[in-house]
């Protein structure tokens, strides 16, 4: 859960002082970001041993190549995200390649520990953006947020029409968007 | 694709709740920083996105922020951008087996010199075993010929000290002068020695024959053996009464009488 006593200043001066090679920056950085960059990175990969290396490559992938963050194209939460979610994914999919016969016999375990994380749903925001979305727009988020999963892997994996499933992705982003107008 | 159009799409919620490959991310990125109206939407998308992840948040364990902090730190920077390769990762996970494999290597090269070392080092053993044995069975024939040979003395000293016995020298006759022979007599017990024999070796059908003279009548004392070798006294047949012995040269197998054409050689015994 976002800690409340976290220091915030302004992304554009923090993207500034990172450009500025602040070392001190990092560290407001990630006590801004790492935790919700974390969450979905447990899910993904989820098992947390995996998931603090995860968040470790993103950081210093993050930090070396900042220069490639370019402001115009989007929010400095999304390209981070990007960043993290596609090691994640790399990650998993390394994993899976490497010790296919092992998780099938570990998922029960994954699974009973995702699903730990999946319905900690304690935060009252949390609760109320779920009971905004319906089941289907919820999964189809889910899946793509916190599985990793793009439309047309969703579409085939699950047998939805590819249609339906943008339609549900965007009605659901609406949703969540007319919910926290204003709160970011 | 007009903006109108584009926004009603639905790629930019796709594309805040990741659900586009790279390839399409690019596309709407660059869509976005040519228009400030798809800018404007996609930001508050990915805001609406970004609020939900935040409703998601785990905090990591607080140990890892310094960790993480400290690789930041001592990594070196910016030049490394495109080096980030995930491929780096499998190449570094070979590694073991090469190792594994060149210390296997390592291993069987070691393993074969030290066969080599041990083979040769069984073999010289091998040798020396051998000639250990040879020189132990030389050392146990010396040993058990050097006890033979003692008793063969001592039975003699025996006899030469034992006052019972009567020597006898027999003395080559005129046809053989150099022929002669020592007898040992006990007339108590009747035992009968042949001892210091030199006599000319016999024909290959021959073979020399003792007689013991009792009042004229000879009496077949023993034979010979052709192939005896002399070490210690030769033991003949009892003789219980004797007053001379002779020797003579008879077939192979001995004879019933002397022939005394082939007499070689004869002594009494003196009282």
């Amino acid at each position: 859960m976002p800690d409340q006593t976290i220091p915030k200043i302004s992304e554009d001066t923090l993207i500034a002082r990172l450009r500025a090679r602040d070392t001190s920056a990092v560290s407001l950085l990630y006590d801004m970001y790492s935790a919700a960059l974390y969450g979905v990175i447990v899910r993904i990969v989820k098992t947390e041993e995996v998931a603090e290396d995860v968040l470790q490559e993103a950081f210093v992938k993050i930090w070396n190549s900042f220069d490639k963050y370019d402001a115009q194209k989007g929010r400095l939460f999304t390209w981070m995200l990007n960043v993290s979610r596609n090691l994640a994914i790399d990650k998993i999919r390394s994993l899976e390649y490497r010790m296919k016969v092992s998780t099938d016999t570990l998922s029960p375990a994954h699974q009973a520990s995702f699903a730990d994380i999946a319905f900690n749903t304690d935060h009252i925001g949390v609760r109320e953006a779920v009971e905004k979305l319906s089941p289907e727009q919820k999964q189809i988020i889910d899946l793509m947020y916190f599985k990793g999963l793009t439309q047309s892997e969703i579409a085939e994996e699950h047998n939805i029409p590819l249609g339906t499933v943008k339609t549900r992705a965007r009605s659901a982003v609406k949703v969540l968007s007319k919910l926290f107008k204003g709160s970011v | 694709m007009s903006n109108e159009e584009y926004l009603a799409s639905g790629i930019l919620e796709l594309y805040a709740a990741g659900g586009l490959t790279e390839a399409e991310r690019k596309e709407v990125e660059r869509r976005a920083a040519e228009s400030p109206e798809i800018c404007a939407a996609l930001d508050e998308a990915c805001a609406a996105m970004e609020a939900y992840a935040n409703l998601h948040a785990i905090a990591p364990r607080p140990e890892l922020k310094q960790q993480i902090l400290g690789k930041l730190q001592t990594h070196p920077s910016l030049d490394e951008g495109p080096s980030w390769d995930t491929t780096s990762l499998p190449a570094e996970e070979t590694s073991p087996y090469k190792w594994m494999f060149a210390a296997s290597v390592v291993l069987f090269i070691i393993s074969g010199l030290l066969s080599y070392r041990f083979y040769t080092k069984w073999q010289q053993a091998e040798q020396r075993l051998a000639k250990a044995v040879a020189s132990e069975q030389l050392m146990a024939q010396n040993v058990r010929h050097d006890a033979q040979h003692t008793q063969q003395l001592e039975q003699t000293l025996a006899i030469m000290r034992n006052s019972a016995f009567r020597a006898v020298a027999l003395n080559g006759v005129k046809a053989h002068p150099e022929a002669s022979l020592y007898v040992y007599w006990n007339p108590e017990e009747k035992a009968v020695y042949v001892d210091r024999m030199q006599l000319p070796a016999p024909p290959s059908n021959m073979q020399y024959q003792l007689w013991a003279l009792d009042k004229g009548t000879p009496q077949d004392a023993g034979l010979i053996p052709t192939s005896f070798e002399e070490a210690g006294m030769l033991k003949m047949k009892t003789v219980a009464a004797a007053q001379a012995f002779a020797i003579t040269l008879e077939p192979k197998g001995g004879s019933e009488n002397p022939t005394l054409d082939n007499l070689m050689a004869m002594g009494s015994v003196e009282i």
